[in-house]
């Protein structure tokens, strides 16, 4: 009978389908928005000019507390890896 | 066998505003065109007898065809002579609407269509000009009273009596209305596709029209009143479409802060689910980091190494195999 690690199964399971179905749905909409800015229509032309604009109104003040935390996270993540990756070193 | 000279035609478009000489380009630039006065030629007549009223001649003392083309010549080549800064006296006296990159020959058609004997604010070179549009010889060194004289001489009798009579009905009519001061004369804005002509004329409104009573001398009474109300209609439209201009832009900003604050909101949304997403990463990748120490150090076969063995013991055990 195989020996079968269920907690490991669940984790690398939930790794490659959550990894895999994030980026299709991300890539699908940018894809979209993509094509649709591209289009040659008057009205999509200043849709997108005014789009540009808004992006570089965009201020990093209003939103700087939540990024500094997403990139601590972003850290910690890596830093769990990068422990998983010793203590598996470790054990062979 | 010599071949035939051949004569490059210069084609210019006859009684186009926009072809005649910069306003800028000085007397001296001027060369006479023998080409425009073929070109007249082929106009039809109704089109000429036009043009010759825009340059303010009379067509009815042009009896043939080559006398109208040769007057209207004759006074293109008039008005590319005149000084312009005259003009300009002349325009800002009649009350004319011109921009001040206006050319030569759109101020002189301007100029044309001033039919006022009233002289008095009108400078000596500006009465030149205003003699010489009229058909009257004029000299630039002439005085203010003998060009007034020859202005007034040139008025016929009848014209006079009539505008006596219109002057009269002004003053009736400006009496029982009431009258407001005109205000200081100023330039429309000019055109975007016409450069300036040295220097910059301010954005303004149009020109304020010059009093009732001698609109209805100019104009007569119905014209008068006419001219009066439809500048009065203009100005209301011309104001009703601000405030619907302004009020535009009120929306407009409105709709840029909505926009600008739905798209923070939304960032900020985005920016939460990743935060949430990240955390729920970091706790199981620390749930995942805990089983993953208890099961390498507790429950892995692989961690339970043997003692360590004296070189002795090892050669010892090899013998006996």
């Amino acid at each position: 009978m195989p020996d079968i690690d269920f907690f490991n199964f669940f984790r690398w399971m939930l790794s490659i389908v959550a990894t895999i179905y994030a980026t299709v749905i991300t890539l699908q909409s940018l894809w979209g928005w993509y094509i649709w800015f591209q289009g040659p229509d008057k009205f999509i032309t200043l849709a997108r000019r005014y789009v540009i604009v808004q992006g570089l109104r965009l201020r990093f003040k209003t939103f700087w507390g939540d990024v500094i935390i997403c990139g601590l996270l972003c850290i910690a993540f890596l830093l769990m890896w990068r422990l998983h990756g010793l203590i598996y070193a470790r054990a062979v | 066998m010599s071949t035939p000279e051949r004569t490059t035609e210069m084609k210019m478009l006859p009684g186009e505003p926009g072809t005649s000489l910069p306003a800028a380009a000085s007397a001296a630039e001027i060369v006479s065109a023998t080409s425009p006065v073929r070109q007249l030629s082929e106009l039809p007549k109704d089109e000429l007898e036009h043009l010759a009223e825009e340059y303010g001649l009379d067509t009815s003392d042009f009896k043939t065809r080559q006398a109208l083309v040769a007057a209207i010549h004759a006074r293109r080549q008039l008005i590319a002579s005149m000084d312009r800064d005259a003009m300009l006296d002349v325009v800002k006296w009649g009350r004319r609407p011109v921009t001040l990159n206006a050319t030569k020959e759109q101020i002189a058609q301007e100029i044309a269509r001033i039919g006022s004997m009233r002289f008095a604010g009108l400078s000596q070179r500006g009465l030149v000009v205003l003699a010489k549009m009229r058909g009257l010889n004029a000299a630039e060194t002439d005085s203010i009273p003998l060009l007034i004289k020859r202005l007034k001489r040139q008025e016929g009798l009848f014209s006079k009596l009539n505008r006596k009579r219109r002057s009269f009905l002004g003053s009736l009519v400006s009496n029982m209305i009431g009258e407001e001061t005109p205000s200081e004369y100023q330039f429309l804005p000019p055109t975007p596709n016409q450069p300036l002509a040295g220097q910059s004329a301010p954005i303004v409104a149009p020109p304020h029209p010059a009093s009732l009573k001698q609109e209805i001398e100019e104009s007569g009474l119905i014209g008068g009143i006419a001219g009066r109300i439809k500048k009065s209609a203009d100005s209301y439209v011309n104001q009703k479409l601000d405030e619907i201009e302004s009020r535009i832009d009120r929306k407009l900003d409105e709709i840029d802060r909505r926009l600008g604050e739905w798209r923070d909101k939304e960032i900020a949304n985005r920016i939460r689910i990743l935060k949430i997403t990240l955390w729920a990463s970091v706790v199981v990748g620390a749930v995942s980091l805990i089983y993953s120490y208890i099961v390498v150090n507790f429950f892995t076969p692989h961690r339970i190494q043997p003692p360590l063995q004296s070189p002795a013991q090892t050669t010892e055990n090899v013998r006996s195999q």
